[in-house]
């Protein structure tokens, strides 16, 4: 009998096929994860990037015709296939979206243009794109500028330009002012002004009254100084040219910011892609949110999280020493520990609804009446507000600290602690001194990770304290400064209401791509924070063991 | 010799403050440790204490009693701030009895000179009184209660509003019954009279004349003689709001009901309340609040309700959809509350407070009087009973949440106008008589269907990246692999919802077919490459390093995605072709042919986008904890297999993957729990319709997103309010159980890898 002759790597292990299939699920799964992050990150950057002006003349008869109007100009702001469904199968169409913009011209700002029912395209050299204060973009070519003092000025003008841009900067001073003086001043008298009323029967005595007619001098005083800045911003204008043909005089007071983008140079390109994201990050929404910044819920999302460690750290770091260090451990400990990890998977919206009843109607109504019962029917803490939110997520967040501060000490070498204790020291001194400063970059993974667990949550939020637009930041120059008790924006939030709130859903679309990549930027940078100290820390332990 | 010391040496010292410090962090930490502990499960206890209302008997006790004019009464009631009481005596005289003092004032009504009342009805949601006279007119007093405040104290004043007389009917026949009702300038009229031993009933329709300055007089434009087509003769006569009927009740226990179609008022139905075989006769019925049920009764008490609702070929009749318990010892009153749809039945010593929603007998005793009648106050606070000796009970009610009970949240309730029991969740609507809906049922589903998508999709996936990873993938890129998964899970979900809804689900609905392809293809290419390079020679195959597998797959997996993306579209127009609506022409359209060929709806938001992304959150969560539990499984396990000759597959199938089974398990536990709970993706990406299918084409709403959807908007401790925690507390429970089933099971592997 002959045995079968076997070379090297000729047999077959059985099975690879089935390595293949899991390979298969590795593989889909980094893809997930990638390609995700890469959508955001491309839609993201696309918002602040310049995008050229297109001048459409239409096809006579096509479906693409509105109001008989054979020209359509506007910002290309995407291209999407839409299937039409046919017995061969779905054909294709490839459309534009356009930004026309002048919203208060055409009565609309977006507008799909099938590419076949466009007989002849341009990127006119010279088209404007001006960012208003309202109605969203005007877009079209300049014409003339009306300068403030009289003087007119046509585009063709060699100091059109300079003229235009100190124009612009006259008119951002003015604002600048305006604001100060309608939020800032105005709304320190109206601060003092509900205080004084709040005040227990402060108004009915002559030193009240005498206040408030104070205040209310200085109020008018401020409101003339407004209304003759309004009327400062109201003159002057830039003329524009519409593609359908008609002209328009854009009040500078009105204008944000102007851009070429059809004669822009890489370099200007660049410019404007920076300023666009500064402005995003630091200016507040206009034009319900569509436009301008995220300012105030970064902050809110900020203030919000800051609240939340300095409620959770406390808490969750004692609970896990007294389990680790104090604790006999036997039966109760475990199951403590059990519910403890039960908890951090419980549903972040069972939270919210404890937060509500708990904290806004429990605690908050209690404190209104106690401290508060001037203003009430007016709630004060008796509705949500960014304190209750902190505490609601921190209720949240706390057993993914006690957990993660319970691993850390518990990689604490047994042998560090009792040198400390051989060495005479006290059992708290052991901790404080010895295990603490050796568990804390492992207390801080976790710390980090329920911020970015905090910053990113939404569904408890919306039922404990978070609005869709702030008039006031929680941390002002106003006593008592940190305004624990009203409510906030938070990126998050932001996402939602934009999304599906909004009454413009093509304006905003932009906005939530931007405000998604900042809020997925700031979770991941946490969360690689989180990861790296963690690497760190077991590479210590790893060479540092006794 | 030197003695030993008799005491330590100072070094051996410690400071008296390093102790005191100590003990008092020791406490400090005890007490805190243990407060935030048990702050934790305060949770569970406080959400507990919010639901438990819910399911509190109501409180009903006698608070005060007063002794008012005596008897007969054709009519009583009290204004909603419970201040001022009125009796209405047979003869139409109208006694005011104020509740604070027992000061009364008597006013008759107006009635033309020289008659007499012979029939009266009241309604109490508008507060007026009909009045038949024998003269065969009929008028409608409207009791007009106004509330005046002098220095903080409310002080109630009433007075009385007369229509003219109508003339309805045969003209100077006594009126025997009547009644009259309709919102607006459009009531109905009903008299029955005796006109020569034989009863006739006669209805009207009234209207209002329309003038400048608002209302005009009220007069009969059409009189409809129905006697005719009664069965037998009528004894009472029933009206409603809407004006768009009339009810009789006959000399035997028949109803009969006429619809009005314009001016014409047609029989549509005959019916018995309690048949004849039940032995039992009707005593009488009433409507309910919101004038769609009939409290039906018989002499000896039974009680059952018919509702309007549609009966297939029939139309909108009425039908029986509730039986009560009888009330022992019969009934000789009936009341029905104006603010929902509870209703008071006395018997000659018993009184009973009912609720039809939910079938349920909110309170029954006993009273140690013999009762003349009684009635429930305006606001459902309280429950007014008159005695034989004429003294007026005033018993307070105390029951916030009378339209909740077990059988709402979690069994089938018949509801108004429905064809069947159902479970339904529908927690507010237009109309005060409104039935909140209020079951769980339809979320529970909605949850699960949720989950079992989400499940469906990330639980191959994340076991499959999970087994490669710790069995086959080169240990070098763990390092990298299981950071990303982290990044993954910690996404928040608002993100992965606004992909969902404004990305996935508009390029899914184009496009199932490919994406059915995709599932099909990327699977099945894997495999069927896996097979055909274990067929080539080990020249060949070693070139991919063991352990690198899933980089050179992906090349291969873009083809096969490429391919079923493009092909979607052939599939569609060879299989799915279903005719245009608008146009008549065959279309290849999936969407359109998933709706005409299998009747169910295909949603935009629906179930797959659902699954998909909530995939996204589920996938990392199950993948970590099952990749740990492969992982640590002793490698000794895995040499011993491998040096017996099994191979890497066998290894990992045979050995690593039964000796983790309850880890993988736990971790699959632990994903579901996160899908049940989570809101923002299931929020942003259905319709958040309450339905009870497992379509995958349409949305659902769960547990979770109903709360986000509805808890900002109830008015605090409302009912709907409780409801909301009580789905907050099963969410609580199912998660909380779910997880510690896979702690306890992850507990055990532990124990088990030590013992090894």
């Amino acid at each position: 009998m002959k045995l079968p002759h076997h070379k090297l790597g000729d047999t077959r292990p059985a099975g690879e096929t089935g390595v293949w299939l899991t390979s298969m699920g590795l593989s889909i799964g980094l893809f997930m994860v990638l390609a995700l992050l890469g959508l955001i990150l491309v839609n993201g950057i696309r918002v602040f990037w310049p995008k050229p002006v297109i001048r459409i003349e239409l096809v006579p008869g096509s479906a693409s015709i509105q109001r008989d109007q054979l020209i359509v100009g506007g910002i290309i702001s995407s291209t999407r296939d839409r299937m039409i469904p046919q017995e061969s199968g779905k054909a294709v169409e490839r459309e534009w979206h356009i930004q026309v913009g002048n919203k208060d011209a055409y009565g609309q700002s977006f507008r799909y243009i099938a590419i076949d029912d466009a007989a002849s395209t341009e990127f006119p050299i010279d088209a404007i794109v001006i960012e208003r204060m309202e109605y969203g973009h005007a877009v079209g070519l300049p014409v003339a500028l009306a300068l403030p003092n009289g003087d007119r000025l046509e585009a063709g003008a060699d100091d059109f330009d300079a003229a235009l841009s100190r124009a612009l900067i006259e008119v951002r001073k003015h604002r600048k002012e305006l604001l100060k003086i309608e939020k800032k001043q105005i709304g320190r008298i109206n601060h003092a002004m509900t205080r004084l009323r709040l005040a227990p029967g402060k108004l009915a005595t002559p030193e009240g009254i005498e206040q408030q007619a104070a205040l209310q001098a200085a109020y008018e005083k401020l409101a003339a100084e407004a209304a003759r800045l309004r009327a400062e911003l109201a003159n002057g204008q830039l003329i524009i040219r519409l593609f359908t043909g008609e002209e328009r005089g854009i009040p500078l007071g009105q204008v944000v910011h102007v851009h070429y983008p059809n004669r822009m140079t890489v370099r200007e390109k660049v410019a404007f892609f920076l300023h666009g994201i500064r402005a995003f990050v630091a200016d507040e929404p206009r034009e319900a949110n569509t436009e301008g910044g995220i300012f105030p819920a970064i902050f809110g999302t900020f203030v919000m999280t800051l609240l939340m460690s300095l409620a959770v750290m406390p808490f969750g770091i004692l609970a896990a020493i007294y389990l680790r260090e104090y604790a006999r451990q036997g039966w109760f400990t475990r199951s403590v520990r059990i519910s403890v990890n039960n908890l951090a998977g419980v549903p972040s919206i069972v939270f919210g609804v404890f937060g509500l009843g708990f904290f806004v109607y429990f605690t908050g109504g209690s404190i209104d009446q106690l401290f508060f019962s001037n203003a009430l029917p007016t709630p004060t803490f008796g509705t949500g507000g960014i304190l209750w939110a902190a505490l609601t997520l921190a209720l949240m967040t706390v057993p993914v600290v006690i957990v993660s501060t319970e691993e850390a000490l518990a990689a604490v070498p047994r042998g560090t602690r009792e040198g400390s204790l051989a060495l005479g020291a006290s059992k708290w001194q052991t901790i404080y001194r010895i295990v603490l400063p050796a568990a804390a970059p492992g207390i801080m993974t976790g710390l980090v990770l329920a911020m970015a667990r905090g910053a990113g949550e939404v569904a408890p939020l919306m039922l404990v304290g978070v609005v869709k637009l702030a008039p006031t930041l929680p941390i002002d120059d106003l006593f008592p400064f940190i305004h624990l008790d009203r409510k906030f924006m938070h990126l998050g939030f932001h996402i939602y209401d934009l999304g599906f709130q909004s009454p413009d859903s093509d304006a905003a679309r932009p906005m939530v791509f931007a405000t998604t990549l900042f809020l997925i930027a700031l979770v991941v940078v946490l969360n690689l924070g989180a990861i790296i100290i963690r690497e760190r820390l077991r590479r210590k332990y790893a060479t540092g063991a006794f | 010799m030197t003695a030993p010391p008799d005491k330590k040496p100072v070094r051996y010292e410690i400071a008296a403050s390093t102790i005191r410090v100590d003990r008092a962090m020791q406490q400090f930490i005890k007490v805190g440790g243990i407060s935030i502990v048990t702050a934790v499960f305060a949770i569970f206890i406080f959400i507990l204490w919010q639901i438990l209302p819910l399911f509190a008997a109501p409180k009903v006790e006698e608070d005060a009693a007063w002794s008012v004019p005596p008897g007969p009464h054709a009519a009583m009631g009290v204004d909603e701030w419970s201040a001022l009481a009125f009796f209405l005596d047979r003869e139409g005289e109208l006694t005011f009895f104020r509740i604070e003092n027992g000061a009364i004032h008597r006013q008759r009504l107006p009635l033309p000179d020289g008659e007499r009342m012979t029939a009266s009805r009241y309604h109490p949601k508008r507060q007026d009184i009909i009045v038949g006279t024998d003269q065969g007119k009929v008028l409608f007093v409207h009791l007009n209660y106004r509330a005046s405040f002098l220095d903080g104290a409310r002080r109630v004043e009433a007075d009385v509003d007369a229509s003219p007389a109508l003339l309805v009917g045969a003209p100077g026949h006594a009126v025997l019954d009547v009644d009259m009702d309709g919102a607006g300038g459009q009531k109905i009229a009903a008299v029955i009279q005796d006109i020569d031993g034989r009863r006739t009933l006669t209805a009207a329709l009234v209207s209002q004349r329309r003038t400048l300055i608002g209302g005009g007089a009220w007069r009969v434009t059409k009189q409809i003689d129905l006697t005719e087509q009664l069965a037998e003769p009528p004894r009472k006569a029933l009206l409603n709001e809407r004006a768009d009927s009339v009810l009789v009740l006959t000399a035997g226990s028949k109803i009969q009901y006429f619809l009005r179609t314009g001016d014409e008022l047609n029989l549509v139905q005959t019916f018995e309340p309690f048949p004849p075989e039940s032995g039992e006769i009707l005593a009488d019925a009433e409507y309910l609040f919101g004038d769609d049920s009939l409290v039906c009764w018989s002499e000896r008490g039974a009680n059952v309700i018919f509702s309007l609702f549609n009966q297939p070929g029939k139309g909108r009749i009425f039908g029986k959809t509730k039986t009560f318990p009888a009330l022992e010892g019969g009934v000789t009153g009936y009341a029905k509350s104006v603010r929902n749809k509870a209703f008071l039945l006395t018997g000659p010593k018993r009184a009973s407070l009912r609720f039809a929603t939910t079938e349920a007998i909110r309170w029954e005793h006993d009273v140690p009087y013999a009762l003349q009648g009684g009635f429930i106050g305006p606001k459902y606070d309280s429950v007014w009973l008159l005695d034989v000796a004429n003294r007026l009970h005033r018993l307070a009610v105390h029951d916030p949440h009378p339209e909740s009970s077990i059988r709402a949240f979690f069994g089938k309730i018949w509801y108004e106008g429905a064809a069947e029991p159902k479970y339904e969740w529908q927690s507010t609507g237009g109309a005060d008589e409104f039935e909140p809906k209020l079951s769980m049922v339809p979320l529970l589903i909605g949850t699960l269907k949720g989950t079992l998508y989400a499940m469906l999709f990330s639980v191959p996936l994340a076991l499959l990246a999970a087994l490669y990873t710790s069995q086959f993938a080169h240990p070098n890129f763990k390092r990298f692999v299981k950071p990303i998964m982290e990044i993954m899970a910690s996404l928040p979900s608002v993100i992965l919802g606004f992909l969902a809804a404004l990305w996935l689900a508009p390029l899914v609905e184009q496009r199932v077919p490919s994406f059915m392809l995709l599932i099909l293809a990327l699977p099945l290419s894997s495999v069927v490459f896996g097979a055909l390079w274990n067929r080539m020679p080990y020249s060949i195959r070693k070139h991919i390093r063991q352990g690198y597998e899933f980089i050179f797959i992906v090349p291969l997996l873009a083809i096969a995605a490429y391919a079923a993306w493009k092909l979607g579209p052939l599939i569609e127009s060879m299989f799915f072709v279903a005719r245009d609506l608008s146009t008549g022409q065959p279309v290849a359209d999936f969407r359109l042919w998933w709706v005409q060929t299998t009747g169910l709806p295909f949603e935009q938001r629906n179930s797959l986008v659902v699954g998909l992304m909530m995939g996204f959150a589920v996938i990392p969560i199950i993948f970590t904890i099952a990749e740990d539990s492969l992982s640590n499984v002793p490698p000794s396990f895995r040499s011993a297999s491998l040096a017996l000759g099994a191979s890497r597959w066998q290894t990992a199938i045979r050995v690593i993957l039964p000796t983790a089974s309850a880890g993988i398990f736990s971790a699959i536990m632990i994903g579901f729990g996160r899908a049940v709970g989570e809101t923002m993706i299931v929020l942003m990406a259905t319709g958040n319709t309450p339905i009870m299918d497992f379509n995958i084409f349409s949305g659902m709403r769960t547990l979770s997103a109903n709360i986000a959807v509805e808890l900002p908007e109830a008015p605090h401790h409302s009912t709907l309010y409780r409801a909301l925690f009580l789905g907050a507390m099963l969410l609580f429970l199912m998660t909380f159980f779910v997880n510690t089933l896979a702690e306890l099971l992850r507990h055990h592997l532990r124990e088990k890898y030590k013992a090894i």
